[in-house]
């Protein structure tokens, strides 16, 4: 058993990083934020970095890599705001050609949802509805839908769907591979979710060193310290829970298929809570500049608040993890190897 | 990364797990809490079924007479333990998990002769004599003083919070050898033998009821030269290395343990009415805490394998011992309060009650008060989190309030 980084993941991570500390600086998310919406342009140098084909094979232009290495790289992108269907491109790489190079960019639509709301529809190439009996792939085109007016995430421009999407497109997908679409985008979207409350806590941090108030650093009292180690702790729990998740749906071995569900469960509920929480405090330990559109607090907090809204709601996750509760069944799952 | 074991730790399992199948079905019951002498009985009687088995000292090296398992495998250890249901480390904690592994590191030969090998025999019990009633959080201005005469010292003070302290043979015992050093540097480490003269031990009784942790009050007591561990005045940083084994494994088992008993909250809520007809279970809020309290057990589990697999890169999971303490405690503070949501009224007896499902209300109410005691044994919560914050983020040090 193993869960550190390997000296390859590492790599990864930081050559990530790098790139998106220059390509995704604070100025660039405000002109975003202010209307300019990112283009394809910002799209192709993430793509060329690899990040949507790293679970494909490497004969087919991908890095050949797992999940949990994909968990990786999708923690730095949710840290750094990059918006666009990052997890429906990655899950489609492999399935829709141009995906791994950046020419085509996958969205998706689930039309089990009661208000059909789909993200980034100007950016994206294709659509993949999915549905109970399984995913079509559609070109962007052909979905009847109205841009919303004003999004929750200025950088998650939505379009609300009229029509088009239920019957239209070519089937790619069986109603078992959804449950592996639904499963494997729970934990990029959760991977990005750790990203996004680790970027919210980064942002606070910094503030509280900064900030002077009452002749000391605001990060110097306890009540400012404490919320941010709240959200330290959460980062921490849920990062490797969303690893456990990624190298359990990954494992071969893993005997009982709701194993892997029920880790990639627990993920999706603990990466929404580190989220979520950690959004807010990041605002509130900005006090009345964390409430302005300038500081970009706000834009962790709505991020997570529309991941949290994807590939399944921690409340659903949660009743699912419920329904395998009992002391007749616990002796054992405890680890993988158990 | 890879969750897998490797073949011998997968063989490690499974040879333990049939020596615990065998072997645990054969126990004696378990004696009543405060039974104090039965208890130590039963606990080091188990110590020796390990030590005679060969699975005494897990996490000691080899040369030290333990197992010299790999952190891996000394989690197999807890968890299979926990998973049969084996008697818990009790009496022997603190020899097994601090005295001992100090004096591998800090301690003479002389020290380690005497004292190793019957820690893990089950033949000697160990102590902690470090907090005071004016020294908790803040334990470095501890003021048990110890004066030299000759080749002894002369300790005079209190101590709280010991653990087995009626039943303990050594204790591990903090004392000021220099009251004119600033605080952290007059400290130093010295084995107590329990019987020496002017030792008087006054238990006290704990919310749970128990008197499981007792007053020490020390009085003219000569401790030998020869028991200092550590150079004198060097006892804090000999306490830090007491600490840092303290918060590495030792909540492996009460995880495991959280989710039996959120396992048996959700069996009771299956079978029980609810008032309006139905079960408590129909209740979706309900379901949705239980399944909460799931996920943080399996983060929880996934941050062990973390600190394990740290440390088996030669590590110390620094950061990782402070997370896992504050959300393991608060998680299992949750468990326990909805426990009694689910119990209802036989939620206020510690005792079993007829009436409820299962029978078995009494060790759920009485884990619901145990466990309040874990959000402040070992570090606070609040101190946790200072050592968070300043540590791990960066952000200013708390003030120093006192001069010395």
């Amino acid at each position: 058993m193993d869960l550190t980084l390997s000296a390859d993941q590492r790599a990864l991570q930081v050559g990530l990083r790098d790139v998106l500390a220059d390509l995704w600086r604070a100025e660039h998310l405000r002109e975003a934020a202010a209307g300019a919406a990112p283009g394809t342009k910002d799209w192709s140098r993430i793509a060329e970095l690899g990040v949507f084909g790293v679970t494909v094979p490497e004969a087919e232009d991908g890095m050949g890599l797992g999940l949990a290495d994909a968990a990786v790289l999708f923690e730095e992108l949710g840290a750094a705001l990059v918006p666009g269907p990052l997890v429906p491109t990655a899950l489609a790489a492999g399935r829709v050609a141009g995906t791994i190079d950046g020419s085509a960019i996958v969205t998706m639509l689930d039309l089990r949802a009661p208000v059909l709301l789909v993200e980034h529809l100007d950016l994206a190439t294709h659509v993949v509805a999915v549905d109970a009996d399984g995913l079509r792939l559609l070109p962007a085109d052909a979905l009847a839908a109205t841009p919303v007016q004003t999004p929750l995430d200025p950088l998650t421009p939505l379009w609300s769907v009229s029509g088009g999407g239920r019957d239209l497109g070519e089937r790619i997908g069986s109603a078992a591979e959804v449950a592996d679409w639904m499963r494997r985008g729970a934990v990029l979207n959760s991977a990005l979710q750790v990203g996004v409350a680790r970027g919210a806590l980064d942002l606070a941090v910094r503030y509280a060193l900064e900030r002077i108030q009452f002749d000391r650093v605001i990060g110097g009292f306890q009540a400012v310290k404490h919320l941010l180690a709240d959200s330290l702790v959460r980062v921490d729990v849920a990062r490797a829970a969303v690893l456990v998740a990624a190298l359990t749906v990954d494992d071969p071995q893993v005997a009982e298929a709701t194993e892997a569900a029920e880790a990639v469960a627990a993920a999706k509920v603990l990466a929404d809570e580190a989220a979520t929480l950690g959004g807010r405090s990041g605002l509130q330990v900005h006090g009345g500049m964390g409430f302005t559109w300038e500081v970009l607090a706000h834009l962790y907090l709505k991020r997570a608040w529309v991941l949290e809204t994807s590939f399944g709601s921690a409340d659903e996750h949660a009743a699912f993890l419920a329904t395998r509760v009992s002391a007749v069944s616990a002796v054992s799952g405890v680890s993988a190897s158990g | 990364m890879d969750l897998r074991l490797r073949p011998a730790e997968q063989e490690f399992r499974n040879r333990l797990r049939g020596w615990l199948a065998e072997t645990v079905p054969g126990l004696p019951p378990r004696p009543p809490g405060d039974d104090w002498s039965a208890r130590r009985r039963y606990d080091t009687g188990w110590q020796r079924t390990l030590h005679d088995a060969g699975y005494a000292g897990v996490d000691w090296p080899s040369e030290h007479g333990g197992l010299g398992a790999t952190p891996t495998e000394q989690l197999i250890y807890l968890e299979e333990s926990a998973a049969a249901r084996a008697p818990y480390i009790g009496a022997n904690f603190v020899g097994l998990l601090h005295a001992g592994p100090t004096l591998i590191v800090e301690g003479t030969d002389a020290q380690r002769t005497q004292h190793l090998p019957r820690i893990l025999r089950g033949d000697e019990v160990w102590c902690q004599g470090f907090s005071e009633p004016d020294a908790g959080s803040d334990l470095a201005s501890l003021r048990t003083a110890a004066v030299r005469d000759g080749d002894h010292y002369v300790v005079n003070g209190r101590k709280v919070w010991t653990s087995m302290a009626q039943i303990a043979d050594y204790c591990e015992l903090l004392v000021r050898t220099d009251p004119d050093a600033p605080k952290h540097r007059g400290i130093s480490w010295l084995i107590l033998p329990m019987d020496t003269p002017g030792v008087q031990v006054r238990p006290l009784l704990t919310a749970a009821g128990s008197s499981e942790f007792s007053e020490l009050i020390l009085d003219d007591v000569r401790v030998p030269v020869a028991n200092l561990v550590g150079a004198e005045n060097d006892g804090w940083r000999v306490a830090m290395v007491t600490f840092s084994f303290e918060r590495g494994t030792a909540f492996i088992g009460d995880v495991i343990e959280s989710r039996n008993i959120l396992g048996e909250i959700a069996d009771i809520a299956r079978s029980t009415p609810a008032p309006g007809g139905g079960t408590l279970w129909d209740d979706a809020a309900l379901r949705r805490d239980v399944g909460r309290l799931a996920a943080d057990v399996r983060g929880l589990w996934a941050l062990i394998g973390k600190n394990v697999s740290e440390a088996s890169a030669g590590l110390v999971p620094v950061q990782g011992a402070s997370v896992f303490k504050l959300r393991f405690t608060e998680s299992r503070q949750k468990i326990g309060d909805l426990a009694a949501h689910v119990l209802g009224r036989a939620a206020l007896a510690v005792s079993d009650v007829p009436g409820v499902v299962g029978g078995r209300n009494g060790h759920l109410v009485e884990d619901r008060i145990t466990t309040l005691a874990w959000t402040i044994a070992a570090g606070t919560s609040q101190i946790q989190k200072n050592i968070l914050a300043e540590r791990s983020l960066g952000l200013p040090k708390e003030p120093r309030w006192t001069s010395r």
